[in-house]
């Protein structure tokens, strides 16, 4: 993939290292928007430069092959994590029937997307397969136990 | 740049084939329905800072459906894969404190951090549902409303609620709904929190109840709904964050308070400021932080956060991880008793030979005072009483400290145990299971090793 300029293989939290090539339509509109960030960016620090005060805490960059290696990994991954990172999901152990539970609260209350029919089910199959109901509290571990 | 086949892209690639929108929305750090604080004020900004050696202005524009690769990480500054705790590296934190998630930003302190008679803000539990929002550029500017059922609605900045009203310091807990959740089997939905989604800080604010006063709550006026500036995750600018209230009483208790200061530092971003409620003795999540409005409502608020079974506790006992019945919920109100060891750490070894080992730690139980502490180094065959601090002020944690004698070398567990003012002591396990894990407050348990 020589014609895609070589800005690193991916962005926080997606890895794009394993890519495909592009579609020729799409590198065409990465270089342009590569072009436009990079000069807002230099417009922005020439003027603006000392507003960037923000704490600069950057979220640990995850990937779906951090988590279990099962059907459904990625479409699961790359749904949740566009509202919260997956480690919020990857410390959860539940039945099916609570997952399914809570997928309806993210609907309701936090305005995912309906998900429904075979999307629904694949993703549910991953979350009860990956994240099953656990029966071992967490919280407590023997900090002299050698793993 | 190396490129080959792989199962990511292709998936990546297909989902944006069949829906860019949301696809769009996970790679960018918009919300779906993607609102102009979206992406600006996303978390993902810290890393567009990164990668772009600066604030990425002008991110609103970016079209959807294309991969904005220009927000790339050369994988070689990728961190492995975590096994194990993730430390935060957040400035100003303390670096031994706990990741829980990253986005929302929650992080906890370990039990051993929690040693100081008032915690210091580096060592300060965080706990964000959304996003966090832009520093506040001009804090004594930041306005307040409060409305509903008064009689003379007003806004208020700041810089008026510091110099209208008589300001007070109170060292006071401030403890997540959700702490001790990892103690439940099984496993409660949430972060899963040991005991460590806990502080106590001094505050310096304002009466709630001075203010609520001025503004004259109607007769009809029981509940109250906080609402706040911090962004939903999903970038939709519409929709509160979390908005939760409490009743009247509460908050009319004098220890309720509009804060502006933690250990008489301004309030950090990150706790809340520059202005937050602190509602003490009642989840944290009742305490506003980035604090805009008050709303004083005629029935018990029914916000984000106050309804189905978040921060609601079973009123007839369920059977652990069943299906649970709203109907049978009721709002989690006063935290229940808890103590912690806080020196030495679980995971101390000692000297061989040691016999003697100096205890410290700290309790508190919700709206109560923490009447004895025990402690036990048998597993609770044997128990023996603590010297316990009284607080401070109401809602201050109450300090303890014990020597134990162990009998030889060798593997030891420590337990601590609190027994509140009405007489309710921590259980072994945490009781009264409920699908979020609320209430979760075992004896705290840690390990040392002799030789």
């Amino acid at each position: 993939m020589g014609e895609i300029p070589s800005i690193g293989s991916r962005f926080w939290w997606v890895d794009l290292s394993m890519a495909t090539p592009m579609t020729a339509k799409r590198a065409k509109a990465v270089r342009l928007l590569l072009l436009a960030l990079s000069v807002a960016s230099a417009v922005f620090l020439v003027t603006v430069g000392s507003v960037a005060q923000q704490p600069a805490f950057q979220p640990r960059l995850e990937e779906p092959e951090e988590y279990p290696d099962l059907p459904g990994r990625e479409e699961t991954f790359y749904f949740c994590v566009a509202c919260h990172n997956f480690k919020l999901v990857a410390q959860q152990g539940m039945s099916r029937h609570r997952w399914d539970g809570t997928l309806n609260f993210m609907t309701e209350r936090h305005g995912m997307p309906k998900l429904e029919g075979k999307e629904r089910e694949t993703i549910l199959d991953y979350l009860e397969k990956a994240f099953p109901e656990s029966e071992a509290p967490t919280g407590w571990q023997n900090p002299f136990l050698k793993r | 740049m190396a490129r080959s086949t792989g199962k990511t892209e292709r998936s990546l690639e297909q989902m944006y084939d069949n829906d860019p929108e949301r696809t769009d929305a996970a790679v960018s750090g918009h919300g779906p329905g993607t609102s102009r604080r979206g992406f600006l004020g996303g978390v993902g900004l810290a890393a567009v800072g990164v990668a772009a050696g600066g604030t990425m202005p002008f991110g609103r524009h970016m079209p959807a459906g294309i991969l904005p690769t220009a927000l790339a990480q050369d994988k070689k500054s990728t961190p492995a894969a975590a096994k194990g705790p993730i430390h935060l590296d957040f400035p100003g934190k303390d670096k031994g404190l706990v990741v829980l998630g990253e986005r929302p930003l929650v992080a906890e302190t370990p039990e051993h951090l929690l040693d100081d008679d008032t915690t210091p803000i580096d060592k300060f539990f965080i706990r964000n549902n959304g996003q966090l929002p832009d520093e506040a550029k001009d804090p004594d500017k930041w306005t307040i409303k409060i409305d509903g059922e008064v009689n003379n609605p007003f806004e208020i900045t700041l810089g008026e609620l510091k110099s209208k009203y008589k300001p007070q310091t109170l060292r006071m807990v401030l403890e997540c709904g959700g702490n001790g959740r990892s103690f439940y089997a099984p496993r409660a939905s949430g972060n899963q929190w040991t005991n460590g989604g806990a502080g106590c800080a001094e505050w310096t604010g304002v009466r709630l109840a001075d203010v609520l006063k001025t503004a004259g709550v109607k007769p009809s006026g029981i509940y109250t709904a906080h609402y706040a500036a911090d962004l939903h995750l999903s970038g939709d600018a519409d929709k509160p964050v979390i908005s939760r209230g409490v009743r009247m009483p509460k908050a009319m208790e004098p220890e309720c308070m509009i804060v502006w200061a933690m250990n008489g530092q301004p309030l950090p971003n990150v706790h809340g400021g520059p202005v937050r409620l602190i509602i003490p003795g009642w989840p944290g999540s009742a305490s506003q932080k980035w604090l805009t409005r008050i709303w004083v409502r005629d029935k018990e608020h029914d916000g984000p956060g106050m309804t189905g079974t978040s921060y609601r506790v079973a009123i007839n006992p369920m059977v652990p991880g069943d299906k649970a019945d709203p109907k049978n919920f009721r709002i989690l109100e006063s935290m229940p008793v808890r103590s912690i060891i806080t020196a030495p750490a679980s995971g101390t070894r000692l000297a061989a030979g040691t016999r003697n080992v100096a205890l410290r730690g700290a309790s508190w139980a919700g709206d109560l005072t923490v009447r004895r502490v025990d402690v036990s180094i048998d597993y609770g065959q044997s128990w023996q009483e603590a010297k316990l601090s009284d607080p401070r002020n109401r809602f201050d944690w109450q300090r303890w400290t014990t020597n134990v004698k162990l009998p030889s070398d060798g593997y030891y567990e420590i337990w601590s145990r609190a027994t509140d003012s009405e007489g309710k002591t921590q259980p072994h396990v945490a009781a009264n299971w409920n699908p979020s894990g609320y209430g979760g407050n075992p004896f705290h348990r840690i390990a040392v090793l002799v030789g």
